[in-house]
């Protein structure tokens, strides 16, 4: 019959109830303290709390048929899953859009030969700027001058 | 899990008839105990389903709130916190209120049951009805879930501004909507519960219909548990 049927005694439910309250005073209380990337496990941490106060004392899970524990567990399990693969999914598409189809290695090897090539050329090969030719500045330099002093008497 | 207690009340077999099951036990079953234990583990087969109907919620929430982090602190914000924890801390005492009327059916107190149970169905309606201040408060001002989002009036009108706002909306409307559903049929529930104890229906040798409700009305408080923090607070 049901004689063995565990009765929770009063004082548990309220004593269980009060830590359900101050953990909700909690709560609010540390959205006014700058957490920063905290906040939101935080306030997942303290809701896992109160959720594991009601399932093992309110609903009795602690004291229950183990069977019961086991179906529960194995759920919340799935829910886990559940939103932990989505995430993997979802929290880094995107991520992958600059791949290569070359291997590492090959894309050291490629790396390593510019270099090599870039150590052969010497410094006369590289030079594009008027700035790279110091030695033959002062003979343009002379040239430019009286055209530029032309442009200014035809105006 | 054998015990003792679930083979001792058979004494039928060698009787005819079933006059001396209690009025309870169904034929198909040994023992109260064991037509007990059947229909908690049946329960909590249908609470995993239950969890796993709000867990499709809690990915959406969880992948949005990922992608637009922003829109859904700027959105929680116009949430009023002071409702919130007026509901939460409502839920948690009809939570209470549920385990104690368990507990005094258990003990043959069913005066107290009874008011226990009606206890939580008034403390359930007060949770509905802050939620009807809370929802009306936000369509006043055009805040609608999907496409009817048109935030306007001092407090929302940033909303509008804001890119994913809208979604944050959505979620919380259809979150909220679906728990504020399953709070309206605990009433019902709880409320023939109430009716079939104040009736003499129920003693601790049967009272599989209050402990089955009771678990049920603790699974809505524990989905209110998490949507409270993650709605209003962060």
């Amino acid at each position: 019959m049901a004689d063995d049927h565990h009765v929770l005694p009063k004082d548990t439910l309220f004593k269980v109830f009060g830590g359900l309250i101050v953990l909700t005073i909690i709560t609010v209380a540390v959205t006014y303290v700058p957490l920063g990337p905290l906040n939101v496990p935080v306030a997942i941490a303290i809701a896992t709390a109160k959720a594991a106060l009601v399932v093992l004392f309110f609903m009795a899970l602690k004291y229950d048929n183990p069977v019961n524990a086991l179906t529960f567990t194995i759920g919340i399990i799935m829910v886990v899953v559940f939103i932990t693969f989505t995430l993997f999914d979802t929290a880094f598409r995107g991520d992958l859009g600059n791949v290569s189809s070359q291997t590492v290695e090959e894309i050291e090897r490629e790396q390593k030969e510019a270099q090599e090539q870039m150590d052969q050329l010497s410094p006369e090969d590289l030079r594009v700027a008027p700035a790279d030719y110091p030695d033959q500045r002062g003979a343009e330099s002379g040239s430019v001058e009286p055209s530029g002093g032309g442009d200014e008497n035809e105006q | 899990m054998a015990t003792e207690t679930e083979t001792a009340p058979a004494p039928t077999t060698t009787d005819e008839g079933h006059d001396h099951h209690p009025d309870h036990l169904q034929h198909h079953f040994v023992s109260s105990q064991q037509q007990f234990d059947s229909a908690k583990l049946g329960m909590w087969l249908f609470l995993i389903t239950e969890v796993l109907l709000f867990s499709g919620m809690f990915v959406a929430y969880a992948v949005y709130r990922q992608w637009h982090p922003e829109a859904f602190v700027e959105a929680s914000a116009t949430l009023n916190t002071m409702f919130g924890t007026i509901n939460t801390i409502v839920l948690l005492t009809s939570s209470l209120t549920v385990a104690l009327s368990i507990h005094y059916i258990q003990t043959d107190q069913i005066k107290k049951c009874v008011y226990n149970l009606g206890a939580t169905v008034l403390l359930a309606g007060g949770f509905m009805v802050i939620k009807y201040f809370e929802y009306m408060a936000k369509f006043e001002h055009g805040v609608y879930p999907g496409g009817l989002f048109d935030p306007h009036g001092a407090h929302y009108e940033h909303l509008a501004q804001i890119p994913y706002a809208p979604q944050f909306f959505s979620i919380y409307f259809v979150m909220t909507g679906i728990h504020g559903a399953h709070v309206l049929i605990g009433m019902a529930v709880i409320g023939w519960v109430a009716v079939r104890a104040w009736q003499g229906a129920y003693s601790h040798e049967y009272y599989t219909p209050v402990e089955l409700t009771g678990l049920y009305w603790h699974l809505v408080d524990i989905v209110w548990i998490f949507l409270f923090p993650m709605l209003y607070l962060i």
